[in-house]
């Protein structure tokens, strides 16, 4: 039998509006699906409600894309009702009284909730495999990572669980692992989604952001999440567009940039030549194609730049896990307060976020913060300014998103990367200038998918979706889950 | 800048509520050989100190305060739900002994 | 040695806008704990600060009143610290750019008019209430994220009475201004007083300690005065001042330690990445600055030009409610200003003290009072009737007018009827008229008093006394300076 789920947003609105499937139908389906999770991509479920809502959605209307439709969220979105975690044992238990913004403008589309995704406690980290409850598997490749932090979220929806399921993006969370898992990664202009509801890892640089199998269900989702929310200030004021538009009227823009050092230091023939290839065909379908020089050593400030200001924001952000007004109570003899957020917090976090919070902390010292927190922060400027160079000359900036396979499990480490790879951290760039970005499947190596990345400037992200459509159609992949191999 | 030790490591971890376990913190400073490496690297970049610090991505100004219009509070058995230590309508812990603050 | 004390102070003062500063979770005071708080107060994950425009607004009026520079762009950042009555682990305050900077204060000494700068003065979020029984601790979230504004001094002050004042003077301007209670017996106003001695004439400052838990201004006075004994005690026996938070203790009348100044807490502040800077435009300024209340040194300055006495205004600047009413009452043509200051310091406040209630509840209309005010400065009633009069007014919520024509107080004004007691007491007083007219001239009030008496205290003397003089002439002017 084939999976309904596996097909795309707006395919599967056409047989809800005609009547030929029902809400029901999806819902039952994608609930089995999860059931069956073999990459263990689920943290809380929430089947009964989801079956609930299904039923009584009993018409779908022309208008109602995304009615009836199954999504699953990643756990750093509140729900109310429903045990949101974090992926992290600080969280346990925790049933939030409210549902973020985005998460209520679905619902209230008619997207039926079945459930949340595993991520990397936190979402601080890139791997997948730090969640309390273990590694979500790369479906391509058990013994590899999924990519993170955004990992149950990208795994579920590769493996055709449900055709949409949100992620969260600070550094490249939904963007990597979207490139490892063959699906269509989008991370929105910073402030042009509610944060609210999302829970913070590094604000200045943290979007709510999402998958699906391809760009036009890419847009209709953005049409039904951005605007401005009175309780995310940073949320913008601008008015929305209808993004699907974009790409349906073909609205692109006509200058498409790289950066010579990264073209030049793909260390995968396989990625290489597909990417060379795809600016070829790019420039083929009539866009002009500019090689741009980006400084190489902004380049190599990404990694350095990335982590200390996300790691400091985190240990700030993260402060409120004490084990007081929710999450586990600490063990033991606890005799004062300072005990009691002692071990409530020695046994929420592991290992690898304390790690990132002592470093985070200590660079925020009043003896440090000008040498490094500050420090940081002026990089970021630098690193923003030149890429706001780079669209005075260029529309786009396209990348490859990943440039080698997924690493395995068994071969991390959890220290501190010694080498700053800048080919590791580029997709960083758009999180630091609050830029749109999207991922889309760009070809194989060893059967291990790798995608190609494309950036826009701020609030375009509707011209955004117009060009990755054509490269969606220029490289023919889109729609792909693992069980349709 | 402070000189990384080891009880400096353990300073900072206590200083967020929680300790390290055994021989993380001797992890920890080897991550900052490489973390300080990186801040010298920052640093070396030309021009990097004239600029100014970035906390948000771009301007924009079309930011507005909100009115001073008040919401129902939240009932109190619902905020109290989640947590694993009240008493009553209240939130209960060990008792605060005065020097333990600041 | 001769020791000079410096004194600077952090004022902590309560906003009573609706709304909390970051949520709109209502303030309150008194109310059942953790009954007035919202998702954000708790910190819940994901929750967001949101600014509020009044509480913002308030502090643009404290920073005026006090001289200051107004910041036109709102920034924020985090104060990072663990502690069970701050729920996120870090406090919204505005470290690097204040809202405002470099104000002042002149404050009323004995030794004159004394200029106090003030450094700074910041917005900020309330933390939430603790409650210390014998073997827990209790959390209550009401107050957590009330908008506070911290004012700061600069080390200026030098005695207690300098400290005092100045406190009072701010206590006076936010609750002037209507953005606090001012109650430092309820917490809605907090002062931490740094208090050091130096040699006189060096400008180094010396070590200081902190006192805290001051509840009454005259606390104030006894704390700083106390503290700087102690500490010139201590120097004088060649001792060393500890850096130290110590509290002022009510019942023994001395600071105590709290606790020792260890290693300073690091805060790691950071600006707060949820509010991206407003831009605070001219006319919301402009808004919050025009819609200001006057202030006591205005008051003051009006009073003096209508020839009230020190002592009168500041009975009257005690509290605003009775400034206002009394200033709205001028307004409505009161004769005699001191009249009303008396009335209303006197038996006004009297009665409502002996009721219980405060100036808020008084129900006598202005319109009324300045009718009383006005008859008595007229002597169209004398003060024993004022006093029946006003009673009536208080107790019986009556018009003063219709009490005075009811009661058949209105003094006898008919020329004519008085024309005729008049005629009587001159007739009755010959020997006192013939004295008269050879210049003793104390025969005139005689005679007044005898009308007066004659009428039973209800001839207008200013019209009996015209007649008088009308029918016996002016008293000739004897010199008695051979």
């Amino acid at each position: 039998m084939s999976n309904l789920n596996s097909l795309s947003i707006h395919e599967l609105h056409k047989r809800l509006v005609s009547g030929e499937i029902t809400a029901l139908d999806l819902t039952k389906e994608a609930i089995e699906n999860c059931k069956s999770d073999s990459c263990n991509c689920l943290e809380a479920t929430c089947y009964e409600e989801a079956l609930k809502k299904a039923k009584s959605i009993t018409e779908v209307k022309e208008d109602e894309i995304l009615k009836g439709i199954p999504y699953l969220a990643k756990d750093n979105y509140s729900t109310k009702g429903v045990e949101t975690t974090a992926s992290s044992n600080i969280l346990n238990g925790y049933v939030p009284l409210f549902d973020a913004t985005v998460i209520s403008k679905l619902n209230r589309r008619g997207m039926i909730l079945i459930g949340k995704t595993s991520m990397d406690e936190l979402a601080m980290g890139g791997t997948g495999t730090t969640s309390h409850k273990g590694a979500t598997l790369n479906p391509y490749d058990k013994e590899r990572i999924s990519g993170g932090s955004s990992s149950g979220s990208a795994v579920s929806i590769a493996l055709g669980m449900v055709p949409f399921t949100l992620g969260s993006d600070t550094g490249d969370s939904v963007r990597k692992p979207a490139s490892y898992n063959q699906v269509v990664g989008f991370k929105p202009t910073w402030g042009r989604v509610s944060r609210y509801g999302l829970f913070p890892f590094a604000p200045s640089l943290d979007c709510p952001s999402y998958f699906t199998r391809n760009v036009l269900d890419s847009a209709y989702i953005l049409s039904a999440i951005a605007g401005h929310d009175e309780k995310d200030m940073s949320s913008s004021r601008r008015k929305k567009d209808v993004y699907e538009k974009f790409v349906k009227h073909h609205r692109t823009l006509p200058k498409v940039g790289y950066f010579k050092a990264v073209k030049d230091s793909i260390p995968s023939s396989k990625v290489r030549r597909a990417f060379d290839d795809l600016l070829k065909k790019i420039e083929k379908a009539g866009y002009q194609v500019i090689a741009y020089d980006y400084p190489i050593e902004l380049l190599n400030a990404l990694y350095p730049t990335y982590m200390i200001i996300s790691c400091a924001e985190a240990t700030s952000n993260n402060a409120n896990l004490d084990g007081i007004r929710f999450g586990p109570k600490p063990q033991g003899d606890i005799k004062t307060y300072s005990e009691y957020m002692l071990e409530a917090r020695t046994a929420g976090f592991s290992d690898l976020i304390k790690r990132r919070f002592v470093i985070g902390s200590f660079s925020l010292l009043s003896e440090n913060v000008y040498e490094m927190f500050s420090r940081a922060q002026k990089a970021r400027r630098m690193i923003v300014d030149n890429l706001n160079k780079f669209f005075d000359k260029a529309d786009y900036f396209i990348t490859p998103a990943s440039f080698s396979k997924p690493k395995k499990i068994n071969e991390l480490s959890a220290a501190w990367s010694k080498t700053s790879d800048f080919l590791e951290n580029i997709m960083t760039l758009a999180n630091f200038g609050g830029n749109p970005s999207i991922t889309l499947p760009l070809g194989e190596e060893d059967s291990l998918p790798f995608g190609v990345n494309i950036t826009g400037r701020i609030f375009e992200d509707g011209s955004l979706f117009a060009f990755a459509s054509d490269v969606e159609k220029i490289t023919g992949i889109k729609d792909v889950t693992v069980r349709c191999r | 800048m402070i000189k990384v030790t080891l009880d400096v490591i353990n300073k900072c971890a206590s200083s967020l509520k929680f300790r390290l376990s055994e021989g993380q913190d001797k992890l920890i400073l080897s991550d900052f050989d490489t973390v300080l490496a990186q801040i010298d690297y920052l640093k070396s970049i030309p021009g990097v100190d004239q600029m100014q610090e970035m906390t948000f991505p771009y301007k924009d100004h079309q930011h507005k305060m909100r009115e001073d219009k008040p919401v129902k509070p939240v009932k109190t058995t619902d905020l109290l739900k989640n947590s694993n230590t009240k008493i009553g309508n209240q939130i209960k812990l060990p008792k605060v002994v005065g020097n333990e603050n600041e | 040695m001769e020791f000079e004390p410096v004194i600077g102070i952090e004022i902590h003062v309560e906003l009573k806008s609706k709304t909390k500063m970051f949520s709109s979770a209502p303030t309150s005071f008194g109310q059942k704990p953790n009954s007035c708080a919202v998702y954000y107060d708790f910190a819940f994950p994901g929750t967001m600060p949101v600014v509020n425009k009044e509480a913002v607004s308030y502090g643009i009026k404290v920073c005026k009143a006090l001289n200051m520079t107004i910041n036109h762009t709102l920034y924020f950042d985090r104060k990072n610290y663990f502690y069970p009555d701050l729920p996120k682990g870090y406090q919204i305050t505005q470290q690097f750019d204040p809202i405002g900077r470099d104000g002042y204060l002149l404050i009323e000494t004995k030794d004159g008019e004394k200029k106090v700068t003030i450094e700074q003065a910041h917005l900020e979020e309330d933390t939430a209430k603790q409650l210390h029984l014998n073997d827990m601790s209790l959390v209550d979230f009401n107050r957590c994220g009330t908008p506070l504004i911290e004012i700061v001094s600069n080390p200026d002050m030098h005695s207690g009475e300098e400290a005092m004042k100045y406190v009072e003077a701010i206590r006076e301007i936010v609750t002037y201004l209507e953005v606090s209670d001012g109650k430092m017996e309820n917490g809605s106003l907090r002062c931490d007083i740094n208090i050091s001695l130096r040699e006189k004439g060096s400008k180094k400052l010396g070590v200081k300690t902190e006192c805290k838990n001051l509840n009454t201004i005259s606390n104030i006075k006894a704390a700083v005065d106390y503290e700087i004994a102690r500490q010139r005690e201590l120097l004088m026996k060649g001792e060393k001042i500890t850096q130290e938070t110590r509290r002022y203790d009510e019942t023994l009348k001395k600071t105590v330690i709290m606790r020792k100044k260890t290693d300073a807490i690091d805060y790691k502040y950071f600006r707060e990445p949820n509010i991206i800077p407003i831009d605070l435009d001219d006319d919301f300024i402009n808004d919050a600055i025009y819609s200001m209340n006057k202030l006591p040194y205005q008051y003051k300055k009006d009073f003096k030009a209508i020839g009230l006495s020190n002592y009168e205004i500041e009975l009257l600047l005690k509290d605003r409610q009775v400034v206002c009413y009394f200033e709205d009452c001028l307004a409505l043509g009161v004769k005699n200003p001191s009249v009303l200051v008396s009335l209303i310091s006197g038996d006004i406040m009297g009665y409502l003290n002996k009721n219980g209630k405060t100036f808020k509840d008084l129900n006598v209309s202005k319109e009324n009072m300045v009718y009383l005010v006005n008859a008595l400065e007229e002597k169209k009633i004398n003060s024993k009737q004022g006093k029946i009069v006003l009673e009536k007014m208080l107790v019986e919520n009556r018009d003063s007018k219709e009490i005075i024509s009811s009661l058949g107080l209105q003094m006898l004004s008919d020329e004519k009827a008085i024309e005729k007691i008049v005629d009587i007491v001159i007739k009755e007083n010959k020997q006192v008229v013939d004295d008269y007219q050879r210049g003793k001239d104390h025969g005139l009030g005689y005679l007044v008093g005898q009308v007066m008496k004659m009428s039973k205290g209800q001839a207008n003397p200013i019209i009996a006394k015209k007649l008088i003089i009308e029918k016996i002439g002016e008293c000739p002017k004897v010199n008695t300076n051979h």
